[in-house]
């Protein structure tokens, strides 16, 4: 009985003393909030029970107690629970806002529904060339983004649905969740209080998330005037002037919907061109094709002030200053007439209200929550996973890493993990970008030049050669060693999106060039120059 | 009678010369003469060619029974997989236009598409790869010859130009890559005259209109769901299954999509005759097979794509000693794509039990000439090859189908897993996303290492070449789910896929 209480993992699932908890736990659950008199005929069944009532209360006072608890509804939090629940334990989730945290609210989903609308409007370029007839197409913002909404709001109940519908087999509880802050006590025990109760687990994830960084009026004269891509999905019409600030994924994606969708876009960004983290391959050609679709970029150059005119425009001012020329002298410009100033500079953890050095959950300087490889915390019984630990802001890493946890905490499969090496990722840019392990500088810094070597190809997709609009493919794979082992793929251009998610597979199994070399390609794709490649 | 012994002098002393060089010097005019400037053709030709041999390739394009002719670069740039992307593209943009509505763009009126408009920008491209190869053969240096190539002797081609000129060409090695030709019936009345095939729709200048695709092959689907989607009146005539040798419940998402899309199919049903009447227009007519019962429609164009047959007939093969698939009219080929007669080759859609696919074409093309170079004794490997379906549903695999994998293993023995998907793009356009379809075969026991994949969904040609090289390098469904997807995509679906075909359960994805 005792393990129940300190923390450790149960596991040992299908042993009769398991099962016996199990059915405690549930009860006692159900009668901490009922109070009925059943509980006295329990009591009577259960040797155990009295034991378990006075070291509970010793604990903390008349928390309530599950197997697992889950702060936040986000990706990472949910696919944890879910996968908890299946595998036995009793599982709860904390959420302050809406389910399914920033992937189905504020990012993946609303974010590629928007990205899909642009590619309509870089279809209309298309048809004529492919001999349609279809005369002045008007663009409805409002249609959209009502649209939009109504999706998220289904998915957010999908998301409701799937924790009703998760029961735990052995027990037929289903998730339950709590709505509101959780906040991290001063109990001996880990113990969360939500709305004035206490709840406690053996196991606490933290699920937060993050959220995105804005300027204060300290840094940046007039920021709060700005939105982030938070504000983005609130916005009621197409803004006619847009500023981005940053030169990050969030920034490319946000002003290619944009621009594409017919706003005049500028974007702010502090160095030389975009996704200064990707291989410089990629950055260099987002940058050009960024250009080529008509958005202005802004080199070497930071906001300095921004202020709200009297018909309620903005006018942000800008100094551009280059970094490498010692003598080059601020310049000094303004945009007028900015309906949408954006910031897209970052991303910050969800850790504020959770009292965290409290329970001695450690952070870094930007605080996020320090985790080792298994996804603890610094306080044994506390994990964290997903953007609140800064590291690959991406949900399926999230929805992985929550369910290895479950696996390890509620299966006692010890070694569950995640590898956090070549992680596929796509850009929604205009054409979208995808990437997948190191880019060649990365490569080349851990192996050494004379290990490295690199394939390139660049052409003009198929679906181009009767369109006068036309945009590049470009493809680049890193190899390293004798062998030619494929340690990066990296690409931007039409269906990149798609292509990529395969050769992830090929390159986490430790595909060669010579794989690639002996693949059939499938004609005609943009896909097989990746199997062509000399 | 003179012209006879004209001939016949001629053909004397040509051989005479090419005995006296032959034994004289030892040498050929060529070290390869390669019959066919299609894709396998021209990337052996190539390739040899830069391997340092000295080469030359005829290429002669028969007119279809239509009329209709075109360049060098055989069936797939011409009369495959180009101009059938691209009209497939061009019918993509159709289904787009409509989602686009419901992406909150407002397009007047109804929407018109022009046949004239596309066909001629597809034709001109089709034109410029013509000229692309044409240039490439000569930066190469390699021979080409505008003729229909005839076997003469184990060492020897003639080419017959248009205007009647022969030439003759001794060469070490030969190689036929002839590829094949759209069948027309050979019982049904009027098919021959009235009608086309693929070799003629995509060079049409005026719109088909009202269609009748005859056949379920993956050409007669492609054809017919372009057409449907550039908004023509389109039939489907099937005798039997749909896509013959692929997986049948895949096939069968495949046609159910496109009967939701509109295309309209005539099930069970054998066409009977083609008539032509006074206002133009076809009449067809079939009996259906369920009913015994004779039925009539008429239609603007009737189109055959009924199967593909070997271009053989011209090259004398037979005379030569090569021998023959009687049935198929293929020629037998080796592993090394060696025929019954020493120092001639042959590959692509003429060599028996070949796929019928570009890509197979060209590598085994690269491959024959660095054999016959000496650079490499690589043998190709046509196991496991991926192939995508364009239809208005994109359909891609790789592997084996359900059936094959269980008449293979037996049923115990393979475990399939599955999902059905809903595409993002479909959502907010409120399109029908029940076809959308993910089948993982994998053995059962062990690592469960896969045996086939398949995919129905948007992009399939550019989410399965990935997979497929997966496929080949071995991998496992475990390999497929310690891959962390790519979120929001198609393609992630094939890491996420969990609920097996035994377990009974509901294999529809929700959520994320």
């Amino acid at each position: 009985m005792q393990w129940i209480l300190s923390g450790d993992p149960p596991i040992r699932p299908n042993n009769c003393l398991w099962c016996c908890v199990c059915f405690l736990v549930m009860a006692m659950i159900q009668f901490s909030r009922t109070q009925t008199s059943l509980f006295s005929l329990l009591r009577l069944l259960s040797p155990f029970y009295r034991h378990k009532v006075s070291r509970r209360s010793m604990a903390s006072d008349a928390a309530t107690r599950f197997d697992f608890l889950v702060i936040g509804g986000g990706s990472g939090g949910l696919a944890g629970a879910r996968r908890a629940a299946e595998l036995g334990a009793t599982a709860t989730v904390i959420e302050s806002h809406k389910l399914g945290g920033t992937c189905v609210n504020v990012g993946c989903v609303p974010k590629k529904v928007m990205w899909n609308t642009a590619v309509h409007a870089e279809f209309l370029h298309d048809h004529s060339d492919y001999g349609f007839d279809i005369g002045n197409v008007q663009f409805n913002w409002e249609t959209i983004k009502a649209k939009r909404d109504a999706y998220v709001s289904r998915l957010n109940h999908i998301y409701r649905n799937n924790l009703d519908k998760t029961y735990n087999n052995k027990r037929k509880a289903k998730i339950e969740t709590i709505q509101g802050h959780a906040r991290f006590t001063n109990d001996p025990e880990p113990t969360v209080e939500v709305n004035g109760k206490k709840y406690t687990a053996p196991h606490i994830l933290i699920a937060t998330g993050g959220y995105p960084s804005l300027l204060s009026d300290n840094d940046v004269p007039g920021a709060n005037h700005g939105i982030t891509s938070d504000g983005f999905f609130e916005l009621e019409s197409l803004p006619k002037r847009s500023v981005i600030v940053g030169a990050g994924y969030i920034a490319v994606e946000m002003a290619g919907i944009l621009s594409t969708l017919g706003s005049k876009t500028s974007v702010i960004c502090r160095q030389t061109g975009v996704l200064r983290n990707f291989d410089a391959f990629i950055s260099t050609n987002c940058t050009k094709e960024l250009q080529n679709s008509g958005i202005e970029l802004w080199k070497n150059t930071q906001v300095k002030s921004v202020s709200k005119k009297d018909n309620g425009l903005l006018e942000v001012t800008l100094v551009t200053k280059d970094q490498e020329k010692k003598n080059d002298e601020e310049k000094i410009n303004t945009i007028q007439e900015v309906d949408c100033l954006l910031w897209a500079i970052g991303r910050e953890p969800n850790t504020s209200g959770l009292n965290l050095s409290q329970v001695g959950v450690d952070i870094d300087e930007r605080g996020f929550i320090i985790v080792d490889e298994f996804q603890n915390t610094t306080r044994k019984g506390i994990y964290a996973v997903g953007d609140v630990c800064g590291k690959a802001l991406l949900t399926p890493v999230a929805i992985a890493a929550g369910r290895k946890l479950a696996h390890r905490l509620f299966e006692g499969k010890k070694d569950a993990k995640v590898d956090y090496s070549n992680i596929p990722s796509v850009v929604f840019s205009h054409p979208p970008i995808g990437s997948v392990g190191l880019t060649e500088e990365e490569a080349i810094k851990s192996r050494g030049k004379e290990n490295v070597k690199s394939y390139k190809k660049s052409f003009t997709p198929m679906y181009h050669a009767i369109t006068t609009r036309k945009t590049q493919c470009i493809m680049k794979m890193v190899c390293v060693g004798k062998e030619e082992k494929v340690v990066g793929l990296h690409m931007q251009g039409i269906g990149c999106d798609e292509m990529l998610q395969g050769f992830a597979v090929a390159i986490k199994m430790g595909a060669t060039k010579a794989d690639f070399d002996n693949t059939i390609a499938i004609h005609p794709t943009s896909s097989e120059e990746f199997v062509t490649m000399r | 009678m003179a012209a006879f012994c004209r001939g016949r002098y001629r053909w004397k002393r040509t051989n005479c010369i090419q005995f006296i060089t032959r034994n004289l010097t030892g040498t050929f005019d060529y070290d390869l003469v390669v019959i066919g400037g299609g894709s396998g053709g021209l990337a052996c030709s190539k390739e040899a060619a830069q391997l340092g041999q000295k080469v030359a390739v005829l290429d002669y394009v028969e007119p279809s029974v239509k009329g209709t002719k075109w360049g060098i670069g055989g069936t797939c740039v011409n009369v495959g997989c180009i101009p059938k992307k691209l009209m497939h593209q061009a019918a993509l943009l159709g289904t787009a236009l409509k989602d686009a509505q419901k992406y909150g763009w407002q397009v007047p009126g109804p929407i018109s598409h022009d046949w004239r408009t596309m066909a001629e920008a597809v034709q001109n491209h089709i034109r410029s790869l013509n000229w692309g190869h044409r240039v490439q053969l000569q930066d190469k240096k390699v021979t080409y010859l505008n003729m229909k190539g005839r076997l003469v002797d184990e060492h020897t081609v003639q080419g017959l130009s248009k205007t009647g000129k022969e030439t003759t060409l001794t060469a070490k090695n030969i190689v036929i890559a002839t590829g094949g030709r759209p069948k027309y019936p050979t019982h049904v009345p009027g098919a021959i005259e009235h009608s086309i095939t693929s070799d003629d729709i995509f060079w049409l200048k005026e719109s088909p209109g009202k269609t009748l695709v005859v056949g379920a092959s993956y050409v007669a689907l492609e054809c017919a769901g372009f057409l449907t989607g550039l908004g023509l009146d389109t039939t489907v005539m099937v005798r039997s299954v749909p896509l013959r040798g692929f997986d049948q419940q895949m096939a069968g998402l495949v046609t159910d999509y496109m009967e939701a899309y509109g295309t309209k199919f005539c099930w069970k049903s054998v066409p009977k005759r083609v008539a032509k009447l006074s206002c133009g227009k076809l009449q067809v007519t079939w009996t259906d097979r369920q009913t015994g019962q004779d039925q009539q429609d008429s239609f603007d164009s009737v189109l055959w794509a009924i199967g593909r047959a070997p271009e053989t007939k011209t090259l004398n093969l037979e005379k030569v000693g090569i021998k023959l698939n009687k049935e198929s009219g293929k020629i037998l080929v080796g592993a090394d794509e060696s025929t019954s007669v020493p120092n001639i080759y042959a590959f692509g859609d003429i060599g028996e039990g070949r796929p019928e696919l570009t890509p197979t074409a060209i590598k085994a093309g690269k491959l024959l000439a660095r054999r016959l170079t000496g650079q490499s004794s690589e043998l190709m490997n046509y196991d496991n090859v991926a192939t995508t379906v364009f239809t208005p549903l994109e359909y891609g695999c790789v592997g084996l189908s359900e059936e094959e994998a269980e008449s293979r293993h037996g049923k115990d023995s393979i475990e399939v897993y599955h999902a059905f998907y809903k595409p993002l793009e479909f959502t907010v356009a409120e399109r029908d996303g029940s076809h959308c379809y993910i089948k993982v075969v994998c053995e059962r026991g062990g690592d469960q290492r896969i045996l086939g994949l398949h995919f129905t969904g948007p992009n399939a040609g550019e989410v399965t070449q990935g997979f497929a090289m997966g496929f080949r390098c071995g991998a496992t469904m475990n390999h497929l789910k310690e891959t962390v997807g790519i979120h929001p995509t198609c393609a992630e679906e094939l890491t996420k896929v969990n609920i097996s075909k035994r377990s009974g359960l509901d294999p529809t994805v929700t959520g994320c």
